[in-house]
């Protein structure tokens, strides 16, 4: 078994209710881990506080209750290093693709020596090479996401978040970018906690699912695909497992508005 | 605009030519000046009032502005104080150096600085205003430090709103500064329109303005106008 990577034990978030008057749980008692090295995908309908959970583990949002753990890095010990993709590609337009690249290098405190080496290396490896000198005002939607792909695994994370990262894209370059995304996790391994709506998007990628419902967020399901990788998004296990989730999904659903 | 020209030749003929001068008239005075070689360092004194005034203002403009954005509190203190520069009498500034720094160098500085900071100010706090919270979210997930986050994520955002403050700024600054010449300065532009104000010349006051007009619209074509092109000249690619 290998260590986690990260541990959540009974998060709460509140956030200010709509009507100004006191507050309401977006997230409650909720607790997950991740293995190093695992793809682990969180599943819920929109709006359930999938981000604000990732936001958490970032760092960029506080909780009111529970802990989050995450491991420090192997041999240094010094905190680990968080890749994030975000569902828009969140790019400095005024700079070019290498410059927003080297952004990230930068905030992280990286070798300027290695920039140049790192910078073509994830773009060759997210399909960009040659882009380099481009605006991001210049590609599109798809190649925009790529970019923002490249700059989080750039940083070589130990954790990389994404947070439903082609949700934006229409299904085609969405399904592309997947199998491209499974194929680029040949050869770069961080411990991915993947965000998403999708059930068929979750279980194509991931190796655990962990199933969300909404107000406040909780998980009811947790559970490995066994499905040897690379898989084929057309691979009819995964339609199967997709189609009995969702059942259970729905029935969940039912509940709760009971 | 030639029917312009014409109503004013027509306009022009009911008046002595040093009352109001008819356009070629009003040529031969510009270039009566602009032959003249003393006029050049009197120009060249103005400008670089001007100059001065005009980046003190941006400078000090920006640097509060983007204070008042980043810390809420300095906004909501500083806010009608600003509006109270703004609302102040810009002659009352003009006045009020002289009798502080008398007839010298600082006096029309002050006065530009004084009247044109403020706008540069409300400009660039509006900019903050409208600064994208997704971007600085991501540059907190990698961890940015302030220094980067200002450079490459934040002043780029601004930047749209000081070219703007730079333009205002700059078609303020070149008013107030001759202004402020008239009553507190040696020598400068607003001195000669001083001067033959007190000669009852209009003609001469025409052709200064003009020449001063013409000289700031070539600043703003040439300098200006290329340098906001090159800023921003990844917007002008859009996507495929």
């Amino acid at each position: 078994m290998s260590p986690q990577a990260v541990v959540i034990e009974g998060l709460r978030k509140m956030f200010p209710s709509p009507n100004g008057l006191g507050q309401f749980a977006v997230i409650e008692s909720l607790s997950l881990e991740i293995a190093c090295g695992n793809f682990v995908s969180v599943v819920g309908p929109s709006g359930c506080g999938k981000s604000t959970l990732l936001n958490i583990i970032a760092g960029i949002e506080p909780h009111d209750a529970g802990q989050v753990r995450i491991a420090p890095q192997d041999g240094t010990g010094s905190s680990a290093r968080i890749g994030y993709v975000f569902q828009s590609p969140r790019l400095l337009n005024w700079l070019t693709v290498e410059d927003n690249i080297k952004f990230a290098l930068e905030a992280q405190n990286i070798e300027r020596g290695c920039w140049d080496e790192r910078v073509k290396k994830y773009l060759d490896m997210v399909g960009l090479a040659g882009q380099e000198r481009n605006f991001p005002l210049k590609l599109s939607g798809g190649m925009q996401q790529r970019v923002a792909i490249a700059r989080a695994f750039a940083i070589e994370p130990d954790i990389l978040l994404m947070d439903e990262p082609f949700s934006h894209l229409d299904e085609i370059t969405a399904r592309k970018m997947r199998v491209d995304l499974m194929h680029i996790l040949e050869r770069a391994r961080p411990t991915i906690l993947f965000v998403t709506h999708s059930l068929r998007e979750a279980v194509y990628l991931s190796e655990e699912v962990y199933m969300m419902t909404v107000k406040p967020a909780r998980i009811f399901k947790h559970l490995r695909v066994e499905i040897p990788r690379p898989r084929e998004p057309e691979d009819p296990r995964l339609f199967d497992l997709e189609k009995n989730l969702v059942k259970e999904f729905f029935a969940v659903l039912e509940q709760d508005h009971r | 605009m030639i029917g312009l020209l014409l109503l004013w030749k027509a306009v022009s003929l009911f008046f002595l030519p040093t009352f109001l001068p008819s356009p070629v008239e009003l040529l031969i005075r510009i270039w009566s000046i602009f032959s003249n070689p003393s006029a050049y360092p009197i120009i060249g004194k103005t400008l670089e009032r001007v100059l001065a005034g005009l980046i003190l203002s941006m400078l000090i403009g920006a640097a509060i502005g983007l204070v008042m954005g980043l810390r809420r509190a300095v906004g909501t203190f500083l806010d009608s104080w600003i509006m109270v520069l703004l609302t102040f009498p810009s002659i009352s500034w003009a006045f009020l150096s002289v009798l502080w720094f008398g007839i010298s160098e600082i006096a029309p500085i002050f006065t530009v600085v004084l009247i044109v900071f403020p706008y540069v100010t409300m400009n660039v706090w509006e900019g903050t205003k409208a600064m994208d919270k997704d971007l600085t979210d991501m540059a907190a997930v990698f961890r940015a430090k302030r220094s980067l986050l200002l450079r490459k994520v934040l002043i780029p955002q601004l930047m749209p709103y000081l070219f703007s403050s730079l333009r205002i700024s700059f078609a303020l600054s070149w008013k107030i500064a001759l202004v402020s010449e008239a009553f507190g300065a040696g020598r400068g532009v607003g001195k000669e329109l001083m001067y033959w104000f007190q000669g009852t010349r209009a003609d001469m006051m025409l052709a200064w303005g003009a020449s001063f007009m013409v000289l700031m619209a070539l600043f703003d074509a040439l300098v200006l106008r290329p340098w906001e092109n090159r800023v921003f000249s990844w917007r002008q690619i859009t996507a495929a």
